[in-house]
């Protein structure tokens, strides 16, 4: 993804010689433990006549047994580090889209796009307040114009909640 | 042979009426735009792109929809020439040489040469796709369900061996791809499976929202996280119009890409991104000089994006003939059929034959707009593309979920994608890559389909897949691929081709 960041260092000393392989490994291993939890009473029926739950729970012990081989590559085969990983990132940018899943219906576009996109700017060290407004609030009316007016999708403007306020 | 210009007169009918030709203006349009955006690749481009073409018939919508699909692949390739960002996987070939090229002042020329040479391969690659679509579509009637599930399985190896880095964890991406197509009710009984209760995914997980979240979003968080390389080129553009000698150096390689391109984008599970590769070792292997290569040689330019072009269309193929999507983003294309009321398969060619020759035909007009909007626009996409990313990443993320919740006017779909989002950055940091996820994805459920009916067929015996002659021969191919690609001598070649 990325070719900028230089890849990190193999590790080789210690008991783990890659703990982004064992990161890898045990993140497939959860997924699989879910899938079965969801999924393990689901009918499997019989290879002649498959239930809704044979190819579910197959695939969930392929993803498992995956998992578990790279668990045990990661003591023998040096790989990569495991990375830092960022909180503000994730966050406002995630925190973002929630803002505007929660405010689009009730608030419209006037208030939703404004609300997640400043809320998303935070991400960024370089915030700032004034520039966050005026930015946010100009592609908002740049995004009304677009979709609204030009293109017709049916995207709130105004909202459930505002509407009686803005009679028009 | 005279119906093969019957059809495509048939096509260009279609095509060329003045609404489909303004259709076709806008989607190439708006795709550069939004496609030259760094960090928005075609995937994430389509799919914020899908609503706009709602409101349009069938035909009409197609075409607008396979202009933006050319906007966003050429968008990348201007991208990955004027800063040193490759928009997606196709294009990171591009940059080797279209940004040297640029930095000695001559990206107008690498920017021209690449239209040029796409031009090129579209027009070839369009005439492929007339010619092939006609026998392929009886070859597929002939496909029973073992013969598809087959042909899925080798095109899920084909991404296997396509995928960077290790081969485990290409496997596994498949593999948890097909379990995520699993979610949702079951095609034979109606019973719901694995949706956690949520009343939203009884329908299953929406593709345009899981390839949204992993492209888009988690690409986004991504980027914040390193800090800003972009470099932006500040030399001259220079003349767009390449010379003679530039002309003169480019025939053989734009030739020889389109050809590889067009082969290679024909095979199931994403050949299409090796086309570049290929093309460019070729040029370098067989070039006097290969010194040159990496300091902005035009071969370099020419070949790749002729080659990228021409998978980009036969990639088509598969999806039109036999309705399967070879790749994430012909994966899009299926879901934006669907919304339309198509789905692909053979039948749409004898169905719809309007709507079949017309996309054709309108590929070849996409591509020639290309040409016509884009060398003039590039002062414009220079402007766009010195924006600084906190601004951009705003605007990104709030197309995004304009795009995502007009889908199906739905809010938990944007909340959905905020969570694959997130799934998509844990991914990243683990290592994984999510594009054999994604096509495993969206090969799942027509597996599954097929693979229940084969075995209903044979009455629950596996060696149906062996003893019908295609299927067998499907998955022997597969598994020499994979073969070949264990071996430790071709898996050291397969590492240099990528980090080339």
């Amino acid at each position: 993804m990325s070719d900028q960041v230089s890849p990190s260092e193999d590790q080789s000393t210690g008991l783990i010689k890659s703990t982004q392989e064992l990161g890898a490994g045990l993140f497939l291993m959860a997924v699989a433990a879910f899938a079965y939890w969801q999924g393990f009473d689901l009918p499997r029926g019989s290879l002649r006549a498959m239930g809704p739950g044979m190819l579910p729970m197959a695939l969930t012990f392929m993803v498992g047994a995956g998992g578990l081989l790279m668990v045990i590559y990661s003591f023998f085969e040096a790989g990569p580090r495991l990375e830092r990983w960022s909180l503000r990132g994730p966050f406002f940018i995630f925190g973002g889209i929630i803002v505007f899943a929660l405010l689009i219906r009730s608030c419209g576009l006037m208030v939703a796009g404004p609300a997640s996109m400043i809320f998303a700017m935070l991400a960024s060290d370089e915030f700032e307040w004034k520039e966050a407004t005026i930015f946010s609030i100009a592609m908002t009316i740049i995004c009304i114009l677009l979709f609204k007016t030009l293109l017709r999708l049916p995207i709130p403007v105004i909202g459930t909640l505002l509407e009686p306020i803005f009679p028009f | 042979m005279e119906a093969f210009f019957g059809n495509l007169a048939l096509g260009f009918g279609v095509a060329l009426t003045l609404k489909n030709i303004f259709l076709c203006f806008v989607g190439c349009m708006v795709g550069t735009l939004i496609g030259v955006l760094p960090g928005v690749g075609p995937i994430a481009t389509i799919a914020m792109l899908l609503p706009i073409t709602f409101g349009f018939d069938p035909t009409g919508a197609l075409i607008m929809l396979a202009g933006i699909y050319y906007g966003a692949q050429y968008g990348g390739s201007t991208t990955a020439i004027l800063v040193n960002i490759p928009g997606e996987a196709t294009s990171v070939v591009t940059v080797l040489d279209g940004h040297q090229m640029a930095k000695q002042g001559r990206a107008g020329v690498a920017l021209g040469m690449a239209a040029i040479g796409s031009f090129f391969a579209g027009t070839v690659a369009t005439l492929f796709i007339a010619a092939l679509g006609q026998p392929l579509t009886k070859l597929a009637q002939l496909f029973g369900p073992a013969e598809y599930f087959s042909l899925m399985i080798m095109g899920l190896v084909f991404a296997v061996v396509l995928a960077r880095g290790s081969i485990l964890k290409a496997i596994c991406m498949i593999l948890l791809g097909l379990l995520l197509a699993t979610v949702g009710t079951d095609l034979e009984t109606g019973q719901e499976r694995m949706t956690l209760g949520i009343q939203d995914l009884s329908d299953g997980i929406d593709f345009a929202v899981l390839a949204m979240g992993i492209f888009g979003f988690a690409e986004i968080v991504r980027n914040l996280e390193n800090p800003e390389t972009r470099d932006v080129v500040r030399a001259a553009i220079g003349k767009l119009w390449p010379g003679k000698d530039d002309f003169r150096q480019s025939y053989f390689p734009i030739l020889r890409g389109t050809f590889i391109g067009a082969i290679l984008g024909i095979l199931p599970g994403n050949g299409a991104v090796l086309g570049p590769f290929a093309s460019y070792t070729v040029e370098k292997k067989i070039a006097k000089d290969p010194k040159r290569f990496g300091r902005g040689a035009i071969e370099g330019v020419a070949g790749p994006e002729s080659a990228n072009n021409a998978g980009a269309q036969t990639a088509f193929i598969p999806l039109l003939t036999l309705g399967i999507p070879p790749n994430a983003v012909m994966a899009l294309m299926v879901g934006a059929m669907t919304i339309h009321g198509i789905i692909p398969g053979p039948q749409v060619m004898t169905k719809n034959p309007e709507l079949f020759w017309g996309m054709v035909a309108s590929m070849w007009i996409g591509n020639l707009m290309l040409v016509i909007i884009n060398l003039p626009l590039i002062g414009l996409w220079v402007k766009l593309l010195q924006v600084p990313y906190r601004m951009m990443f705003p605007a990104i993320m709030i197309f995004c979920c304009i795009g995502i919740y007009s889908i199906n006017n739905s809010t938990s779909d944007v909340l959905f994608t905020a969570f694959f989002g997130l799934v998509g950055y844990t991914l990243l940091k683990f290592g994984f890559e999510p594009a054999p996820m994604l096509l495993g994805f969206v090969l799942g459920k027509l597996m599954e389909e097929k693979l229940r009916q084969a075995l209903i067929l044979s009455r629950g015996s596996f060696t149906t897949f062996i003893e019908r002659p295609v299927s067998a021969g499907l998955l022997f191919v597969a598994i020499v691929m994979l073969a070949l690609a264990l071996l430790p001598s071709i898996r050291k070649g397969r590492d240099e081709v990528f980090t080339e």
